[in-house]
């Protein structure tokens, strides 16, 4: 059985607005695939194109170029959805339903029997933390609430694909650990999780793998670590001076105090070596040295640099 | 079979939710109850007052409900955007078209069927019945409904709902007046004469399911005496069916090519 689990091939999406049919290239270009058990993030400012992509891999939006498969088959295909759960951006539910309803329905339209589905929608309110609120008609729910029943309903066909876009918008700092431990969950049962974000503190807590794109195009696809580790910025050494003098600097170091002492921060090509062994021949004491590597913020400022230049 | 079902039982109880549609239902039932007093302005006609105000009620309720609620039935899902979570489950876009349809038939029958025994309790209360001819009236403008949702969820599938509105308003009655239509065609020249009877043969028919006045054969039939026959109801039956579903056939092409921005 093939490891890809979703996979996204040249997706391109033209969209045609107002009475002239202006063209917006919502997406450009979009390849990437997701393996089996893994997170993977898809990142991108905002109005980058990552809703329309998800939407074309959820069928609701036809592509005007490439190809998707999701779950070995093309989309859209009702095979395939039947193992997929999908939480849309900022979702939007009957409000006249409660919870167990909601649920209920969601488990009809996956086949489930009536049985399993009141099971089913029993463990799933326990697991997203709404057992008080079951009762409670959804119009009645704050953001967050919505947000963990859209996590319930998702998880009600017992996906082996979870689709997730923009799952930590608007949430609070605990919502969104909840919303990490869960898909960190998710992936310990072994279930794949794709989710887009352009919050990237979460994602370097949560992804093996991530994709980004700007402007409809996708610049970046690997490995989290790998994508990070390839450049050293630079290095970070903290110094207690105490009676000694302060060597000279190679060239392009900075210089900086903070409470633990004296701050150097050595260029990437600076011969950190040969300035430790000067700072202790002058008596100086190390207190701590930083490399200092690139963080998924640095990278993503520089893709949208490097996109905005090529736009240029 | 179970998705549809699904579909079709959550559009019932949205309507069954909706305070406008108890306000609506509200309104028709004092229209009903009005014949009670209407009947009293009349010499000895109160039965036959309250059998035509009654129906009139089923019927201009009843086609009301059917564009307000089928105009909103998939422009409401599309707006509040709850077809993006709907759509990406195991569900082919026919089956959600499909349910909302039978879902809506399956308000309107219950709304219709509280007229009709809000009808039956005032006719009752006059010493008379709620007879066949009552019965087989009720049936032809429920199907008459029918044909009108189907006509409001054809449009509904591309236009905002006050066009979808105005043209299945439209649709109804330019369809009520098809005898009237076919009878201008007559004195017209040729032109005048093809256009007018090409349209009133596009244009369903929903004269023939308010039959009482008209004459049917050679014969005029009325709810307050011998009303139409079992093949005329089976006919006329079946010419809303079928037409239900051609629209409702052209409403699910159009939905499947749509995309959900």
């Amino acid at each position: 059985m093939s490891d890809v689990v979703l996979r996204a091939d040249d997706l391109a999406k033209t969209f045609r607005l107002g009475f002239l049919r202006k063209r917006i290239e919502a997406v450009r270009q979009a390849s990437f695939e997701v393996q089996r058990g893994e997170i993977f993030g898809y990142l991108g400012p905002n109005g980058s194109g990552k809703t329309t992509t998800l939407k074309m891999l959820m069928g609701l939006v036809f592509p005007s170029r490439g190809r998707a498969e999701v779950l070995g088959r093309p989309v859209p295909n009702r095979q395939a959805k039947q193992r997929l759960g999908y939480l849309p951006e900022s979702p939007y539910f009957y409000d006249y339903l409660t919870p167990e309803e909601f649920l209920d329905l969601v488990g009809a339209l996956f086949d489930v029997k009536r049985a399993e589905r009141r099971a089913r929608a029993n463990r799933l309110i326990e697991r997203v933390g709404l057992s008080s609120a079951r009762g409670r008609p959804l119009r009645k729910f704050s953001k967050g609430m919505l947000q963990r029943i859209g996590i319930a309903q998702a998880l009600m066909g017992d996906p082996e694909l979870v689709v997730l876009d923009e799952p930590m918008t608007g949430l609070d700092p605990i919502g969104r650990k909840e919303i990490r431990d869960l898909m960190l969950d998710l992936k310990r049962e072994g279930r794949t999780v794709l989710y887009s974000t352009h919050i990237l503190p979460d994602v370097e807590m949560t992804c093996d793998r991530v994709a980004m794109i700007f402007a409809g195009r996708i610049r970046s696809v690997g490995p989290l670590a790998e994508l990070l580790t390839a450049r050293l910025l630079s290095t970070e050494v903290c110094l207690r001076l105490g009676a000694a003098d302060l060597p000279e600097l190679p060239a392009g170091a900075r210089k900086s105090e903070n409470p633990d002492g004296l701050v150097i921060d050595l260029p990437a090509n600076a011969d950190v070596d040969a300035f430790l062994r000067a700072v202790l021949a002058a008596g100086a004491r190390v207190h701590s040295l930083t490399p200092r590597r690139e963080s998924l913020e640095d990278l993503f400022v520089r893709e949208a640099a490097s996109q905005s230049q090529g736009a240029a | 079979m179970r998705r549809i079902q699904a579909i079709a039982w959550n559009t019932f109880r949205e309507a069954v939710r909706n305070k406008i549609l108890y306000s609506l239902l509200f309104f028709a039932v004092l229209i009903i109850l009005s014949a009670l007093a209407m009947g009293n302005l009349t010499l000895h006609e109160e039965i036959r007052m309250t059998r035509d105000i009654g129906l009139f009620g089923i019927d201009a309720f009843g086609v009301i409900i059917a564009i307000f609620v089928g105009v909103n039935l998939l422009y409401k899902e599309l707006d509040l955007k709850t077809v993006y979570t709907i759509l990406p489950k195991p569900l082919h876009r026919w089956e959600f078209v499909l349910g909302k349809w039978l879902g809506m038939l399956l308000t309107l029958a219950v709304q219709m069927g509280v007229m009709g025994l809000v009808l039956g309790v005032t006719l009752w209360l006059q010493g008379a019945h709620f007879d066949t001819p009552m019965v087989k009236a009720v049936w032809l403008l429920f199907v008459n409904v029918m044909l009108v949702t189907s006509i409001a969820v054809f449009f509904s599938a591309f236009s905002s709902p006050f066009l979808s509105g105005f043209f299945a308003l439209g649709c109804f009655v330019v369809g009520r007046s098809v005898p009237d239509i076919r009878a201008l065609a007559a004195r017209l020249g040729p032109l005048g004469k093809t256009v007018l009877e090409t349209g009133s043969t596009l244009i369903p028919n929903m004269h023939l399911f308010y039959p009482s006045g008209a004459i049917v054969g050679a014969e005029e039939v009325s709810v307050h005496r011998d009303f139409v026959g079992a093949s005329y109801l089976l006919t006329t039956t079946g010419y809303g069916v079928a037409y239900s579903l051609i629209v409702l056939i052209l409403a699910m092409l159009i939905f499947r090519k749509r995309d959900f921005v």
